[in-house]
């Protein structure tokens, strides 16, 4: 669903990222670690063809993002690092707005609430502004934006930074449905216990390199943690 | 689709107090200027009607006296004020709107408010057109400079992107916008502004008047359209919002204040005018040289073929003098008709400013329409000029074939009654757009072009951070 072929993005001399051979299959959750700057947003980046690649591809479902900018965008859900939204607009008029430009028609509003429900916001915080939200809470409008467009692949960058416990572990849940249900799923993240937990396969990159690929089903929490400060450290 | 993202894009703005203030002010001052328009416009016409109507019942009843006496007596000619001078006063108010009409004398004008200021001009410039040409863009400018850039900076322009929305469909949900956003504004000064004008103007006028209005209304929206592309191009090209609204600004002085000035201080060099006074010596000058008498009497006494003046079976008087007209006729026409195209010179050079500053284009078009130009302007001078020698004319002739009596001839109301009242006409719309063509042209140009603009760098250069 998700491929990256030999994928590279260089800023001048800064090489970003530096040939990515990755494929995402549906139902799969890839789990991206690494470093500050290690090249995770600007992989997603590629996929979303916000940035042009300085060499190699990336395609979502067989495209070329670069020569099928929308045609892919419609297979894609997206969770940036840093969630913003309309402030001044309510919680469910952020929903109702981009689930709108989404889909291309209007959606019910009892979806979009049935979606609010999901992720967990509290009930009445739908009709207040954004601006009143917690960073948590906006998250989760973000996180309802992309169930509602019905994704085939999900792009999360950091998605549970900030959530509590509690929002966090429900949210695993989530995208695990979601995977269950044939979405794949490439996801940036520092948490590896989650990776650990939720991931089918976790990739450890360094200075724009993908240093290694496990299958989460074959190490410990422990080990994954030991592995990947060696990765850090040499 | 677009719809939604212009209805957002309103959403928006109407929870934002800043825009709620700023766009309340600019309802404000356009009604009040509006209110100023109308006030002017009505009394001077109320004036203008007391005033013709005096003056033609003075000229009747003036008794009997010399017809060339009668031609001092002079009566006043006024410039029919178009009720779409409520919107723009353009050059009305230096220029001058009645004309003194009397023997030997051209282009006396008078009611010149700029001159003769009252308590109402103390708001200077304050019109509805300099609402409309200067303040809607500036909210133009603060509604839609962070467009694209502001929804860069703070990220939304991420989620937005990942849509998968066509950019070109953004751009004009995004224009749509700010246009609906105008309308709310605009909409019910609109409606307020018609309601004016049609108070003001009896039913006939306000009919002859609705072509002028159209284009008028239609030349203003592509005006906006302009401003509203040319804020959309900045905001999709600026790396911040902030670097947008300063560069928008910078557009925004050069066009209302830097750009006007320019070409009125280049026109003014280029095209030079004599000073009044420099221009009243020379005419002083030119008028003394006189004509031959001696030579006119030679010629009149051949015409009726006698040999001395005693003879002639006209009143020499009448000829002498229709002869004195004519010649300070020659003259007037020779010195006004340069000084008048000096003036449209400077006037056409100004319009060139239209390839820079959209607003030249505008305020040319503006005023043409609302029939205050300096073209229509001349249009009724002339036409007042060549009423003054069919008066002049007629006192003369009639002066010419008087009977030849021993005291002065005395003429009466039979003779003042055969002058018909001057009436003038404003030109057709069609005239006036054939004198603005070029500076409507360049509107159009700015629009499309500026629009164009937008689409292009919303669809080819934005980028998402
Ligand atoms: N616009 C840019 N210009 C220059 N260098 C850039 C640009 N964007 C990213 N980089 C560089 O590319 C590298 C990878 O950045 P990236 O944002 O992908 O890191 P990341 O893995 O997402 O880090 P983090 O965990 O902090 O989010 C960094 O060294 C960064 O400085
Ligand atoms: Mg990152």
């Amino acid at each position: 669903m998700l491929q990256a072929i030999g994928l590279s993005k260089s800023y001048g001399a800064q090489t970003a990222l530096d040939g990515l051979n990755l494929e995402v299959k549906p139902g799969e959750i890839f789990c991206l670690l690494g470093a500050n700057g290690a090249g995770k947003t600007t992989t997603i980046n590629l996929f979303l063809n916000f940035i042009e690649p300085t060499s190699g591809l990336a395609k979502i479902n067989g495209l070329d993002v670069a020569s099928d900018a929308l045609e892919t965008k419609k297979y894609i859900a997206y969770i940036p690092e840093q969630v913003s939204l309309y402030k001044n607009l309510t919680g469910l008029e952020n929903l109702d707005y981009f689930a709108t430009l989404a889909s291309g028609a209007a959606v019910e509003k009892s979806r979009l609430v049935g979606y609010l429900r999901e992720v967990d916001l509290p009930s009445g915080a739908e009709d207040r502004k954004v601006s009143t939200y917690s960073k948590g809470m906006r998250q989760k409008i973000v996180i309802a934006i992309a169930m509602a467009k019905q994704a085939k692949a999900l792009l999360l960058d950091e998605p549970t930074s900030g959530l509590d416990p509690k929002a966090s572990n429900e949210f695993s849940q989530l995208i695990r449905k979601l995977a269950g249900n044939g979405t794949a799923i490439l996801m940036a993240t520092h948490d590896l216990f989650r990776a650990k937990e939720d991931g089918s396969r976790v990739g450890i990159m360094r200075q724009g390199r993908l240093r290694q690929v496990l299958n989460t089903d074959e190490f410990g929490h422990a080990d994954l943690e030991r592995i990947y400060l060696e990765h850090m450290h040499d | 689709m677009i719809s939604q993202i212009a209805k957002k894009e309103m959403l928006e703005m109407r929870r934002d107090g800043r825009f709620q203030v700023a766009s309340a002010i600019v309802l404000g001052l356009l009604l009040v200027s509006l209110g100023i328009g109308w006030q002017q416009y009505v009394s001077v016409n109320r004036q203008h009607e007391m005033a013709r109507a005096e003056t033609r019942e003075q000229w009747l009843s003036q008794g009997k006296k010399n017809p060339h006496s009668a031609a001092h007596y002079g009566v006043y000619a006024f410039k029919p004020k178009s009720p779409l001078s409520l919107v723009d006063r353009g050059a009305d108010q230096y220029t001058g709107v009645a004309v003194w009409l009397e023997a030997h004398k051209q282009n006396e004008f008078k009611y010149k408010p700029a001159r003769d200021a009252n308590t109402l001009a103390r708001f200077g410039d304050l019109t509805a057109s300099s609402v409309l040409q200067l303040l809607v863009p500036l909210l133009i400018i603060l509604m839609s400079f962070s467009s694209f850039a502001g929804e860069r900076e703070s990220g939304t322009l991420r989620l937005l992107l990942s849509m998968g929305i066509a950019r070109e469909k953004l751009a004009l949900g995004k224009a749509l916008g700010v246009a609906g956003g105008l309308g709310m504004l605009l909409v019910p000064a609109a409606l307020i502004g018609s309601a004016a004008l049609v108070l003001a103007s009896d039913s006939g006028s306000f009919v002859a008047n609705l072509p002028r209005l159209g284009w008028m209304t239609a030349s203003y929206l592509l005006y906006f359209a302009a401003f509203v592309g040319i804020s959309l191009t900045v905001s999709a090209l600026a790396k911040s919002a902030r670097l947008a609204l300063v560069c928008l600004l910078g557009f925004w002085i050069f066009n209302g204040l830097a750009a006007p000035r320019l070409f009125s201080d280049v026109s003014r060099t280029v095209h030079r005018t004599p000073s009044s006074f420099a221009f009243s010596q020379r005419m002083d000058g030119e008028l003394k040289k006189g004509f031959d008498g001696e030579a006119l009497k030679k010629k009149v006494m051949a015409q009726y073929g006698v040999t001395s003046m005693e003879a002639l079976p006209v009143n020499f008087l009448g000829i002498s003098l229709k002869a004195g007209e004519d010649h300070g006729n020659e003259v007037y026409d020779k010195l006004y008709s340069e000084l008048w195209d000096t003036f449209e010179a400077q006037n056409r050079l100004q319009q060139q400013g239209g390839v820079v500053a959209p607003l030249m284009a505008m305020r040319s078009v503006s005023m043409g329409l609302s029939g205050t130009d300096f073209a229509q302007f001349r249009d009724f001078s002339v036409a007042a000029e060549k009423y003054r020698r069919v008066l002049n004319d007629a006192m003369n002739d009639d002066l010419k074939n008087s009977p030849k009596t021993e005291g002065p001839y005395m003429a009466d109301e039979k003779l003042w009654s055969k002058v018909p009242e001057f009436a003038y006409v404003m030109p057709e719309v069609n005239v006036v757009l054939g004198q603005q063509a070029w500076s409507l042209g360049l509107l159009v140009l700015w629009a499309l072009g500026a629009t164009g603009m937008a689409g292009w760098a919303a669809t080819r250069r934005l980028r998402a951070e």
